[in-house]
């Protein structure tokens, strides 16, 4: 199982839509979880119409939150999305059994049989959550709050039977073309989760399309660096990739 | 897969079951959190009233129903309630169905209603003195949970009902995990995670830590919330707690939550033998100690009576 967990504080506004990069994530199998995080005011409506959107297409979950919130909704976002994938997976399997009915149409007593399963799976199944943290300036403040969560949702996972790792990435990074970078590579260890974003230097654009093409490639190619699924898609579509791999 | 509604049903609502056909009516509504909407509700035909728990997400709910299937077979867990009077006698669980609703299918299941009001209401009621006893009957309900490999998770104020002379009931079986698994659901103040004390892994020692925390809030609650509010993520830790110990409100308590909060009680068995053996009693007779204590004119009033019947019996005899 895979998840992408966004945390922002507001609006994209820097290249590709991150709709859509939700929606190519979830093509290659990882659910994109988004959480806005405001302290003061309000969101504002594009901010928070975005959020639920790239949630939506991602196969996930959206909610808005404040500091304080941050570390449980974090955790039962997580949780909730490994259920539901689950689910989803099992749901598959059995509609050999079911046709198309739902669970809701099986009779009560086998129903908790599946839900046995569901439970089971949720609970051990290999599971790798991808955190990309929105350092744009005005995340700043709210950063150290993040890691706090980041390291509270580390000891859920380690909790689980299966194994759980986390990684976690900012954007954007040093310059254009770095539009995410790596802060901590996948990790089961709860002790390399501090000092993060020491070094962190804040800009106002945020990338977040981009950036989630990046932890895509990532996933696929455990590297920032080398392959860009973005670009790789096009190629693949226009035809190009096999004239260049011989 | 996931049903969800934000309908809330009127008084008056009858509910029919699509599978067994039972019919619930609708009294109130009894409460609604997280997993799903309760109801006070009585079955047609009969005067027996029950609670009723619509859930939001079927999964959800039919693994909290699965959890209270298993209990319900426990042996354990059927002997000791036959103890009780009858109403713990008869079980937990009552019926599992569906109704159609807007062409939703909403699931549900009724179970016994509780009638008592959540611990902390109780002991605001009640002396503190009652926390000795209710305290050791919560115990005692995690026990059998435990017994059964299963440890609550979430316990917090809320889902320990009291009825009037301190029978505990506890509700809300949603978080509920297997021993060994990872805790489904906590609330942050009482999970040991959170105050940096242990894993979030289910074992008897995370319903004991939240036991502890539980029973700190309500014997010192203002010195719980300080602790709880002040301390930055990575500076919590047991310590805060242990520091409000030594508050007098805590006293009898002290030696046993400091064993909870660190870990010591080897299971709940342990711990309760400890409650029984110095919480309990300490607990108890630290007030009767303050009401019974026999004045003092009283006693130099039996004393002198004392002289005064020696001075009879002396006259009696001598003469
Ligand atoms: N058996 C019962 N008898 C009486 N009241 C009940 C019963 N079960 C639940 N309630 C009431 O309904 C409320 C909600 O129930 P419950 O806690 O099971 O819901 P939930 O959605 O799982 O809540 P949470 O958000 O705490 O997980 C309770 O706080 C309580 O007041």
């Amino acid at each position: 199982m895979k998840q992408i967990l966004l945390i922002t504080d507001g609006c994209s506004n820097v290249g590709v839509s991150p709709v859509l990069a939700a929606a190519h994530a979830l093509k290659e199998g990882i659910t994109v979880n988004v959480v806005g995080v405001i302290d003061y005011g309000t969101i504002g409506e594009l901010g928070s119409i975005e959020i639920a959107e790239i949630a939506k297409a991602g196969g996930g979950i959206s909610r808005v939150v404040g500091t304080p919130q941050l570390a449980q909704t974090m955790q039962m976002m997580t949780r909730k999305t490994v259920v539901q994938t689950i689910q989803h997976a099992v749901h598959k399997e059995l509609t050999h059994i079911l046709g198309d009915g739902s669970l809701e149409d099986l009779p009560p007593h086998q129903r908790a049989q599946v839900v046995e399963v569901v439970d089971e799976l949720s609970e051990t199944s290999p599971l790798q959550v991808a955190l990309l943290i929105d350092a744009s300036a005005s995340m700043k403040p709210k950063l150290r709050s993040v890691e706090d969560a980041a390291r509270d949702l580390m000891l859920s996972l380690q909790a689980r039977q299966g194994t759980s790792q986390l990684a976690v990435f900012h954007y954007p990074g040093r310059h254009s073309g770095e539009e995410a970078v790596l802060d901590l590579d996948w990790t089961e260890d709860i002790s390399r989760i501090h000092s993060l974003f020491g070094r962190i230097q804040m800009k106002g654009a945020t990338p977040t399309g981009p950036a989630i093409f990046k932890v895509i490639d990532f996933y696929q190619y455990g590297t920032l660096n080398n392959n860009q699924a973005w670009n790789e898609e096009m190629m693949k579509r226009e035809g190009i990739l096999g004239d260049y791999v011989v | 897969m996931t049903t969800s509604f934000k309908t809330t049903f009127s008084p008056g609502t009858i509910i029919v079951g699509k599978w067994r056909r039972s019919r619930y009516y609708i009294h109130r509504m009894l409460g609604q959190g997280a997993n799903g909407m309760v109801y006070l509700v009585q079955k047609v035909g009969t005067r027996q009233l029950y609670a009723l728990k619509m859930g939001y997400e079927t999964v959800d709910l039919q693994s909290e129903i699965n959890v209270l299937h298993s209990l319900q077979g426990q042996k354990h867990y059927k002997t000791s309630r036959k103890q009780g009077h009858d109403q713990h006698a008869s079980s937990f669980l009552v019926e599992v169905d569906d109704f159609t609703s807007d062409n939703k299918e909403i699931p549900f299941y009724v179970m016994r209603y509780v009638k008592g009001v959540p611990i902390h209401a109780f002991l605001e009621k009640k002396e503190r003195e009652w926390l000795g006893f209710v305290g050791l009957s919560l115990l005692e309900k995690l026990q059998q949970l435990h017994d059964g490999g299963w440890v609550f998770g979430d316990l917090k104020p809320d889902n320990v009902l009291v009825s009037e002379y301190g029978h505990v009931e506890l509700i809300d079986y949603g978080g509920v995990s297997s021993i060994g698994r990872s805790i489904k659901q906590f609330t942050e103040r009482y999970d040991r995670g959170y105050w940096n004390a242990g894993s979030r892994t289910a074992d008897e020692g995370y319903d004991l830590f939240s036991f502890a925390l539980l029973c700190l809030n309500l014997l010192y609650d203002e010195g719980f919330k300080k602790v709880t509010n002040q301390q930055l993520p990575q500076a919590r830790s047991t310590q805060d707690l242990l520091g409000l110990l030594g508050h007098p409100n805590v006293h009898p308590y002290a030696k046993w939550l400091r064993k909870a909060i660190l870990h010591e009680f080897a299971d709940t068995t342990e711990a309760i033998t400890s409650w029984k053996r110095d919480v309990y009693p300490a607990a108890v007779k630290l007030k009767s100690k303050q009401t019974h204590v026999t004045p003092r004119w009283l006693k130099s009033a039996f004393a002198f009576s004392i002289i005064m019947l020696c001075c009879a019996i002396y006259f009696v005899v001598r003469f």
